[in-house]
């Protein structure tokens, strides 16, 4: 416990800088930051509506920031969650608008598909690097890109909404959307799902071999290639284990909010999604933490716009504040080895 | 001739280690003198002293009868000292003529035209008299030795008078090596002074006046190298092989061999090439493999732990061919190995002590539920380990980088007896430890082999080797000696260590 707690200080040190430095900028627009900061709170907490809308963000958060949280930890630079996010969205657009079956059965296999989709994008970048010594920071940026270009073509062309006139693609069947846990609240069965994934992913890391020699190779991929852990294979394991969180992200965002997809279909959940992991520290409760701080300041800020006039995307300069903070405070030593080491160990 | 340079009495600690002790040295100019010693001897650390890198505890040191200010590189380098570190310090997508400018005082601050550069790298290269090739050409694109001559005419750049080459042929081919000894030797006869660090006999004898040697962060000896010979240079820096001091299990006469190397030889990949290594260890033997570091240890522990391919030849266990494809396969064939480096092949540092204690596949397949690693097993596991092998710790769940050397060597110790393999192969397993930390990696080896296990004892410490081993062998160049016995003559040791024939 005294442990988690002292794991928790860079991450709270770094929270508290950044609100300094917010609360500079708020000022220099010419606001009263404490004005403001009260309102983003009212907005991501102050009524079950926005309480709704903070859950609602944080669901898509938490699976990306998981996602990010197992490849990091494992060694793999997985900066393509946005990527793989979109390809499950749409395997989830597809299949959920054509697939006629029950809900209890549909919603699960719309699901199944989404993550494969994911976990194919994620394969990619994942063979690209143990096959062909491709960096994955780099193929996974480039795989952000022709997923959104994929994505853009197929609900302007092939997917588009029959006899529509919106770039974008049939709605999900109403069979196959995710209830929702309070009627009159737009927050969804996909809460459960991610906090549930959120708890599989606590337990393979740390209580299964497989876990075990995962993190083991993220930090020291020369010393678990000693000890007969298949380092390779470790990894691969996890990039595509990360891309089907990430998918599963956007199954759950198409089947329980926008029941389409469209060309500006996520806000760069993805991205977000690596503050998340780093802020959570790459566990999986700090993940859910992190996710739930991330989704209360992008519900709030559209409050806080509305309340004390002090623009949304303020809130992007928190998050990249907290990161920038975050990674400096510790020279990002206890992120895991570094991709030179890795490769020597891959040799 | 009166001593250019004189160190006196240089002392520099890095937490519990002591890595220099009372270090003096005079050398005059016009000498090619050699450091020689082991890898952690305290050469480096002596002349990151001279270059101003460190700054030593205590001691002092005078440059022509003045004294230099200590641990201020610039002080240093105006004084007329200049290192060329093993590791280049070129920037590489630039040309020759630019590197050379970079480090020249007189640098113009903006801008800088590319024949400037050109003929100011020209100049150098004619005034210290080395052929550096076309100005132009881009560093990356040079072999090793022409690189390594920009970085000694970078080095001489100015007023300098003593040269200091960390370990140069390390990366050269044997031509290059004649062709940088060349050099240094034109040097020599323009009176400058040549620092020359190396691990290797051969070079010593090759290209030094006079050879000082290093162990444990102390000076050993200097001589002129009229007065000594390769094998009595071997002693020196590895230590005399004192009489055995630990009793030692007789072996049974017909014990069966465990591990037999039948020919093993690997491809030639940069480092040494094991050339036909042929040896047996039998059951309840612990083997020695002696030498001077860099002569195949690494080569043959990689071999054996899985981490490197053979090129030809076999290696048996318990007398059924194994193939060492994989560490893994290696350790399912019996092998248990200790690497030589704690920090960078032993442990993962961020983790835990008792995550530290599981960091073996067979360890895992004992404590596994299925999927599962369940932690009170993981736990009652490294309790134990920690308890057998008198470990000290703040509690399993503290950082293994918490723990010191000593203990941190016992934990990988037990760690790999645990799973009782066939035969252990420890590296060096008690450098940087002190002398009650060793002598418990010791009993625990020794216990090992009263059980009827194998071990394959690599080390570059004969007198570890000669007190421990029930027989040993000396790989010199990727050659391995005939098996010897102790007591044996010091003199014998040193020869094959130098490579001479056995």
């Amino acid at each position: 416990m005294k442990d988690l707690v002292l794991r928790a200080v860079p991450s709270i040190a770094a929270l508290a800088a950044a609100t300094a430095v917010s609360a500079v900028v708020i000022a220099a627009a010419g606001a009263n930051p404490a004005h403001a900061f009260a309102a983003l709170l009212d907005g991501a907490f102050g009524s079950a509506d926005s309480l709704s809308e903070t859950l609602v963000k944080t669901c898509p958060l938490l699976l990306c920031g998981l996602a990010v949280a197992l490849a990091f930890q494992t060694g793999m630079w997985n900066i393509g969650a946005e990527g793989q996010l979109l390809m499950g969205a749409l395997a989830a657009a597809f299949a959920g608008s054509r697939l006629p079956l029950p809900g209890a059965l549909g919603i699960p296999t719309v699901m199944a598909a989404a993550a494969l989709s994911g976990a194919a994008w994620g394969a990619l970048a994942g063979t690209l690097k143990l096959r062909r010594d491709v960096n994955e920071v780099i193929s996974t940026i480039m795989l952000n890109f022709i997923a959104l270009g994929i994505v853009s073509y197929l609900v302007q062309g092939p997917l588009m909404e029959i006899g529509g006139r919106y770039p974008q693609t049939d709605a999900v069947l109403t069979g196959l959307r995710l209830p929702r846990l309070i009627p009159s609240l737009r927050v969804h069965a996909g809460l459960p799902v991610a906090l549930v994934a959120c708890g599989l992913l606590y337990a393979m890391l740390y209580y299964t071999v497989v876990g075990y020699e995962m993190r083991a190779a993220g930090l020291n991929p020369i010393a678990a290639r000693l000890a007969g852990i298949p380092v390779a294979r470790r990894m691969f394991g996890a990039i595509v284990l990360s891309g089907a969180l990430a998918g599963l992200a956007g199954a759950i965002e198409v089947m329980g909010i926008t029941f389409r997809l469209y060309e500006r279909f996520s806000p760069g959940y993805g991205f977000t999604a690596i503050a998340v992991g780093l802020l959570g520290r790459l566990t999986p409760v700090g993940v859910l933490l992190a996710a739930l701080f991330f989704g209360a300041l992008e519900a709030g800020s559209n409050a806080m716009q509305r309340d004390a006039g002090v623009s949304a995307v303020l809130v992007s300069v928190i998050q990249a504040t907290v990161v920038i903070f975050l990674v400096a405070a510790e020279h990002g030593r206890w992120l895991p080895s570094r991709p030179s080491t890795a490769e020597e160990a891959l040799q | 001739m009166p001593p250019i340079l004189r160190i006196d009495r240089i002392s520099k600690r890095f937490g519990r280690l002591q890595a220099l002790a009372d270090v003096s040295l005079e050398v005059s100019a016009g000498e090619i003198h050699a450091i020689l010693g082991e890898n952690g001897a305290g050469k480096s650390t002596l002349m990151h002293v001279l270059s101003g890198l460190y700054h030593p505890d205590s001691g002092a040191i005078t440059l022509n009868g003045r004294t230099l200010t200590l641990g201020a590189p610039l002080a240093a380098r105006r004084a007329g000292i200049g290192m060329v570190h093993q590791h280049f310090t070129l920037v590489e997508p630039l040309t020759v003529a630019e590197n050379l400018v970079l480090c020249s005082p007189d640098r113009p601050a903006f801008r800088l035209s590319p024949h400037d550069a050109v003929a100011h790298a020209t100049a150098l290269a004619e005034q210290a008299g080395i052929d550096i090739g076309d100005p132009r050409a881009v560093t990356a694109t040079l072999p090793v030795g022409l690189r390594q001559r920009v970085e000694i005419l970078k080095a001489l750049a100015g007023e300098t008078r003593i040269l200091i080459l960390d370990e140069p042929t390390a990366v050269l081919t044997r031509e290059e090596v004649t062709q940088l000894f060349a050099l240094l030797r034109q040097l020599r006869a323009r009176d400058r002074l040549v620092l020359f660090i190396t691990h290797k006999l051969r070079e010593v004898t090759e290209i030094a006046d006079r050879v000082t040697v290093m162990r444990h962060g102390r000076v050993i000896a200097t001589e002129r190298l009229a007065a000594v010979n390769e094998g009595q240079m071997a002693e020196l820096m590895i230590g005399r092989a004192a009489p055995q001091r630990r009793p030692r299990r007789p072996l049974a006469a017909d014990a069966p061999e465990v591990l037999r190397l039948d020919n093993v030889t690997t491809a030639r990949d940069g480092g040494c090439r094991l050339n036909a290594v042929t040896c047996a260890v039998r059951a309840g033997e612990i083997f020695g493999v002696a030498g001077v570091a860099g002569n195949g240890q690494q080569e043959l522990f990689e071999v054996l732990a899985g981490l490197r391919t053979m090129g030809s030849g076999r290696v048996a266990i318990g007398g059924t061919p194994a193939a060492l494809s994989s560490p893994d396969a290696a350790a399912r064939a019996g092998i248990g190995p200790i690497p030589p480096d704690r920090h960078h092949d032993g442990l993962v540092l961020p983790m835990t002590v008792a995550e530290n204690a599981v960091l073996n596949r067979n360890v895992l397949a004992q404590l596994r539920r299925g999927p599962w690693l369940p932690p009170a097993a993981v736990h009652a596991f490294a309790a134990q380990l920690v308890k057998t092998y008198a470990v000290q710790t703040a509690g399993l769940e503290a950082p293994v980088a918490s723990l010191s050397g000593g203990n941190q060597q016992r934990l990988i110790v037990g760690r790999q007896l645990a799973p009782q393999p066939r035969v252990l192969i420890a590296v060096n397993p008690t450098r940087g430890l002190d002398i009650a930390a060793a002598h418990g990696v010791y009993d625990a080896l020794d216990a090992y082999v009263a059980g009827g296990r194998a071990v394959m004892l690599i080390s570059s410490d004969l007198d570890e080797i000669v007190d421990l081993c029930h027989r040993f062998a000396v790989l010199y160049d990727g050659t391995l000696s005939a098996p010897l016995t102790p007591p044996v003559e010091p003199e014998v040791v040193g020869r094959l260590m130098a490579g001479a024939a056995g």
